[in-house]
């Protein structure tokens, strides 16, 4: 097929049903439709994970006769994104094309159809043009709960599909613009926080309504004809730039491997994904063969959430700009056996924390893809979105709850060839508001103490990754504590292209008596192992203290300008200590009580880099 | 009546004396910047002015360039990287693109280096409780640190400070014992008394920031204007482009940061009021970028905060303006899959487009412009810049691509406004608007050429091109009140006995704002609310002044929040989160009337080539020998001074009462 780019004035028009120009306006209109319906969300919404953590998406998906193109993903949280594709089609295809109606808004959330976890709740909404259905406008939001055995649901020891929360075939929630009281009264009758649930709820039909009529008056403007071709020109654009790309690396076959430590069934067993990537001319494989099997609680994924991972990876590394469609993994085989812990079966096979598998399958993609693009390689991250949730009642006897907010949510990405790593940021795979400590205390019996970088902890580098975060928190009524950190025996932020990997993290409490107890993490080559109990509870006075992974280096650390170094001193990110043993680098004065007034001593310096 | 507004590359004065414009335009001085404002000014005549209004984008210039002085940054022990966090998120574009940065954090280019910030050991709890007391020996102890690095300011913004300031007020007591009176010191208690304090902190770190760069700069310039013989009001220009006494400005100046485009927008409002249109997009397209801002029922979008760089927050009411970056010198090139592409990147004054011979090669608009006829290479900037069609030619043969090079140049000036017309129509949707309710006022040097070239893009309902569109930003200068106001912060639900607390937090803004001014004015109220359970406030519940009526709060909450959501929730509880007055001064205005024609002559033929498949004949006019009521279609082509204006085939221009070109499409 003619590249895209060499196609003729008339050529284009045969294969898209339009000008290049209206291809390219139509384009950039499918973005705007998607970030307008999730911006509007954002503010609007009512629970903590969608209006502070941005766990929500929206896409465009073309029509079934043009073979379900998703020319537009919102780039909020691409665990979504990468799923919806897939998700929206699976789900309309069993609901049936032919029953839809305009109006109608169709729902989904099993992640064994539609990938991520049953909080992950899919709304699709058919676009018709005169009486054709066009397309459609999607959004998958997390509700704050799904029934099942745990509260909110963010517990990593649910065993089955039966604990994990009410699973939803596709069905209506509302025909030809008119709720269907069924569907409102299975959903409400099975879940928790209703009052949350209901205006979040109302809030994303709203968005919908939004992103039809902005899709409708864009098919009224140009013709269904043209809007079609160009969702088909966007997906192929996508497939031809990750073609392109791969075709400039040298062809080649690299394995990579992550782990993680363990489920809530026990500390006996490790969860190791392996890949396989075998890259060809302008296609690659990658083959999972080798991954663990399933594991007994539910820290599994599903394909769907491997395929996204993959993408993820394979966009970061070649075509990091612009929106992701459904045409970016046209160029990737994927190779998944069944039953392994990405790829699990119900109703055994339990999928909650299905994005600590993702972070693991990312880390082996890029580990694996490392080896072949040379210092394109980007370091891991923290590896983990480290949430922490906590519960409890206050002393008039309301209830509290605090998901996601004051654990180890914030952490580093890696360095790369671009420079120095952030310490504070989400993952590789999120994006999402730092809720400000002031609002967390004003709604939480809870008091920050400090929040800060650990020295020394970041992998050193050419340019270095970003730094452990360290929070402590007070807590100034009794609570319980939920982990959902499964990182932690090795380093998960790796480095790349001679870079060092970044430090291990932990989690502490010293309890109201004074008594520090580890609850997570490596002490003298001994595993803490966190689910030891089913939950941690404290007492008034308390201290929760998480320390995050490290990002991992870039590049030879003994190759860093010294005065990089220097200035990592003065500001507390490298100690005098570190500066010498990690970077050869001799630095001298009191950096915390003279910090202008510290110095390279260029000998001792030329002695360490030599002698290394 | 003068308007300055010091830009980076010109400093524009403009004066009204008996309803006529005048414009002086001086090269702006970084060494020297109130010497060119002074130059302007004189030239223009001070003698007789009753007001000086200044803006100026120094505070943004120095910022974004990071040409800052040293300054410490004081906050609770354990807290003082909450300037490397901001709000963590990536902007949605750069999702996975792995050379961004925080383009503040201590990875790329922070504000104040972690050394100067330091933690002093004390705490308030939410309740303004004293969790621990204020350590004055902690305290000095890294007050002697701060005085060893000699900083020259110090911005303090404590946990919990909004509550009470007891601990960030003795502080700065300790600050000026220790490293003398003289510093510039700004406390977020009173900089910014609001909660969430990552937006307080930057807030109280860019206003000690602007107290170093504008104090100096402010005194000097009212000497020197005095000197000149000028004995009226000096007045700064805020964010919202409205006016504050200098002496007023100085005190809280993280105001002033970034004043300027919006004088655009008080422009157009001014001008949509004296020709009965309410509801405005103004596009402000410059040689880089295009600034987009709205006016909805005869008054401009004002947002509570806004970004200096992404994420970079200031508490400051603003205009919302969003910039898209198409402009006249954006750059043309090809994508991998071989789309046209305009911008981001320019070529911007230096070296310009290509067809300004100055050794620029890249392609720009202003040369598909020029290639295409609308542009003339002799008449160019009022005649002062030659342009050279084979430059501009040779710039679009450059490019790589097999398309032929009419379509290049057509594509390009094409793309160009289809940009901006999808950033007019965000604009709009964004605030739950319907473009084709809204007159698109156009202006800037490249805006008439560009734009009503795109307004069947947009829907909207037509296309107005002011009088002096080259100038027509620093008018809004000259278009504004002067407004004093104050907001603070309670998490307060809207219950009926939270009646008097709401009613004390606005009387006591409000008698504080009277004595500020020392004057009366008119008093508007509005508060910040939000849903129980939501984080996000809605913005601006508009409220009257009088005894606070809880029913009629929550009732205009649920009304702003329907307009903005689409959702109406009367059955969830309604929480007051910011309490905000102003008191509005007014001061005097340009008033817009009929121009004098100097002479009527008819049109002139010429050909213009690349927008549709076959050349165009279209007729030029000068726009001063255009009468009111002149009626013509397009294609047409208008010059004036510093500006000319397309319309495009299937348009009508009108000209209206005030000079002003009404564009709209044809039957």
């Amino acid at each position: 097929m003619t590249a895209i780019r060499d196609l003729s004035t008339a050529g284009f028009e045969q294969r898209y049903g339009c000008d290049r120009f209206t291809a390219t306006v139509l384009t950039n209109r499918f973005g705007y439709v998607v970030e307008h319906m999730c911006a509007r969300l954002l503010t609007s919404a009512f629970s903590p994970i969608l209006r502070d953590f941005y766990d929500f998406a929206a896409t465009i998906t073309g029509p079934p006769s043009a073979a379900w193109p998703t020319p537009a993903m919102s780039a909020s949280i691409v665990l979504f994104t990468g799923t919806m594709a897939d998700s929206v089609r699976n789900t309309v295809e069993e609901y049936g094309v032919e029953r839809l109606e305009p109006g109608d808004v169709i729902i989904a959330n099993d992640p064994y159809r539609n990938g991520t976890h049953v909080n992950d709740l899919l709304f699709v909404r058919p676009v018709f043009h005169d009486v054709e259905l066009a397309g459609f406008v999607n959004m998958k939001a997390h509700q704050l709960d799904m029934g099942g055995v745990v509260p909110a649901g963010f517990s990593i020891a649910k065993k089955n599909v039966y604990e994990n929360g009410l699973v939803l075939s596709p069905r209506a929630l509302y025909r030809a613009g008119e709720p269907v009281h069924d569907t409102w009264s299975l959903i409400f009758d099975n879940v928790r926080f209703g009052e949350v649930l209901a205006p979040d709820m109302l809030s994303i039909v709203a968005e919908l309504d939004l992103g039809e009529r902005l899709l409708a008056e864009t098919i009224e403007r140009y013709g269904a004809a043209a809007v079609q071709g160009a969702m088909a020109y966007a997906c192929d654009a996508a497939a031809e730039r990750m073609s392109t790309a791969l075709e400039a690396i040298p062809d080649g076959t690299w394995v990579g491997e992550d782990v993680i430590d363990c489920d809530a069934a026990g500390d006996d067993e490790e969860y190791r994904v392996r890949v396989t990537v075998t890259k060809r001319g302008g296609r690659a494989e990658v083959d999972f063969s080798g991954t663990s099997r399933q594991a007994r609680t539910c820290i599994n994924a599903t394909p769907l959430d491997a395929k996204t991972t993959v993408g993820i990876a394979f966009k970061y590394l070649f075509d990091p700009q612009g929106w992701f469609t459904s045409g970016a993994m046209r160029a990737v085989d994927l190779v998944i056996p069944e039953g392994t812990v990405v790829s699990a079966l119900p109703p055994d096979g339990a999928v909650f924390a299905y994005w600590e598998q993702s972070q693991v399958m990312l880390s082996a993609v890029l580990r694996a893809l490392a080896q072949g693009v040379g210092e394109a390689a980007i370091a891991g991250d923290r590896g983990s979105a480290d949430i922490h949730s906590a519960n409890g009642v206050r002393p008039d006897g309301s209830p509290w709850i605090s998901a996601a907010q004051v654990g180890g949510e914030i952490g580093a990405y890696g360095g790369n060839r671009h420079g120095d790593a952030d310490s504070q940021m989400l993952s590789y795979q999120a994006n999402g508001i730092g809720v400000a400590v002031e609002s967390v205390e004003s709604e939480v019996p809870v008091v920050v103490l400090r929040h800060e970088p650990v020295p020394d902890t970041a992998g050193a580098g050419f340019n270095r990754g970003g730094a452990s975060m360290l929070r402590d928190t007070l807590w100034l009524s009794p609570a319980q504590h939920h982990l959902m950190s499964l990182r932690y025996k090795r380093a998960p932020g790796f480095g790349v292209h001679g870079g060092g990997d970044g430090s291990t993290g932990g989690i502490w409490i010293t309890d109201e008596t004074g008594e520090e107890i580890h609850v997570a993490g490596m002490e003298d080559g001994v595993y803490r192992y966190p689910y030891r109990v089913p939950f941690w509870e404290t007492g008034p006075g308390a201290r929760l203290r998480y320390a995050t992974a490290g990002g991992g280096g870039w590049g030879d650390p003994f190759e860093r300008e010294p005065e990089r170094v220097l200035r990592d001193v003065r500001d507390g990110y490298v100690t005098i200590e570190g500066a010498a043993r990690d970077y050869g680098v001799a630095v001298t004065g009191d950096p915390e009580r003279d910090p202008e007034g510290i110095a390279i001593d260029t000998e001792a310096t030329e002695r360490l880099r030599s002698t290394r | 009546m003068l308007g300055v507004d010091v830009g980076g590359t010109f400093t524009d004065v403009v004066s009204v004396r008996d309803g006529r414009i005048e414009v002086a335009k001086v090269p702006s001085s970084a060494a020297d910047p109130a010497a060119p404002v002074v130059e302007g000014a004189t030239r223009l005549g001070l003698e007789d002015a009753s007001v000086f209004n200044h803006a100026s984008t120094m505070g943004l210039n120095a910022v974004i360039t990071r040409a800052l002085p040293k300054i410490a940054f004081l906050t609770t022990e354990g807290h003082r990287d909450i300037l490397d966090r901001g709000r963590i998120w990536r902007p949605p574009a750069r999702q996975s693109d792995t050379s961004w940065r925080r383009p503040f954090g201590d990875a790329a280019r922070p504000l104040v280096p972690r050394y100067l910030r330091r933690g002093i050991r004390e705490r308030l709890l939410a309740d303004g409780s004293v969790h621990v007391p204020l350590d004055e020996e902690q305290a000095r102890g890294e007050l002697e640190v701060l005085k060893r690095c000699n900083v020259e300011g110090v911005a303090i913004c404590l946990l919990n400070a909004y509550v009470d300031p007891v601990h960030e007020r003795r502080l700065r007591e300790l600050v000026r014992e220790e490293l003398g009176d003289d510093l510039a010191v700004s406390i977020s208690s009173e900089t910014s008394p609001l909660a969430k304090e990552y937006a307080r902190a930057s807030t109280t770190v860019i206003d000690v920031f602007m107290k170093l760069i504008f104090t100096g700069y402010a005194q000097e310039l009212g000497e020197r204007l005095r000197e000149a013989g000028f004995g009226g009001e000096l007045n700064f220009a805020d964010c919202a482009a409205t006016l504050l006494p200098w002496d007023e400005a100085l005190e809280q100046p993280f105001r002033i940061v970034f004043a300027g485009p919006a004088a655009g927008t008080m422009s157009s409002q001014r001008l949509g009021e004296a020709l009965g249109d309410g509801n405005l997009v103004c596009c402000d397209v410059g040689g880089t970028s295009t600034d987009v801002s709205l006016v909805v029922d005869g008054a401009p979008f004002v947002e509570n905060t806004f970004e200096l760089e992404h994420d970079l927050i200031i508490n400051a009411l603003s205009t919302e303006i969003s910039s898209v970056g198409a402009g006249g010198g954006s750059i043309v090139s090809i994508s991998a899959s071989g789309d046209v592409v305009v911008g981001p990147s320019s070529a911007g004054s230096d070296p310009g487009p290509a067809c300004y011979g100055r050794s620029g090669t890249l392609p720009t608009v202003t040369d598909a412009a020029l290639l295409m006829g609308i542009l003339d290479p002799d008449g160019f900037a009022g005649g002062a810049l030659k342009l050279d069609p084979e430059l501009a030619r040779k710039a679009f043969a450059s490019l790589d691509t097999p398309l032929p090079l009419e379509q290049r140049i057509g594509f390009a000036f094409r793309i160009a406004a289809a940009n901006i017309a999808e950033e007019v129509t965000n604009v709009v949707l964004r605030r739950g608007g319907d473009p084709r309710d809204f007159t698109l006022v156009v202006y800037g040097a490249a805006g008439p050429m560009l734009l009503p070239a795109a307004l069947h893009l947009m829907h909207a309902r037509r296309v107005v091109v002011p009088p002096h569109p080259g100038n027509f930003s620093a008018l809004g200068l000259l278009s504004t009140d002067l407004v004093y106001y104050d907001v603070r912060s309670a998490y307060v639900p809207l219950l009926p006995e939270s009646a008097a607390q709401i009613e004390g937090v606005f009387e006591e803004m409000e008698r504080r704002l009277r004595e500020r001014a020392g004057k009366d004015g008119e008093v508007r109220r509005s508060f910040d609310g939000r849903l129980f359970g939501q984080s996000w406030e809605t913005p601006f519940v508009q409220l009257p002044a009088g005894p606070i009526d809880i029913a009629d709060l929550v009732e205009r909450f649920h009304e702003t929040y329907e307009r903005r959501y689409g959702n109406r929730f009367p059955y969830i509880p309604v929480q007051g989160v910011s309490y905000r007055v102003e008191l509005r001064v007014p001061s005097e205005k340009i008033e817009f009337t009929s121009p004098a024609v100097e002479s009527d002559s008819a049109g002139r033929a010429i050909e213009l080539r690349h927008f549709a498949d076959d050349p165009l004949e279209a007729a030029e006019y000068e726009r001063v020998a255009l009468p009111v009521g002149t009626r013509l279609s397009g294609p047409a082509v208008i010059r004036e001074g510093l500006a000319t204006t397309f319309v495009v085939p299937g348009q009508t221009v009108t000209v209206g009462h005030l000079g002003e070109l009404v564009i709209e499409a044809a039957g």
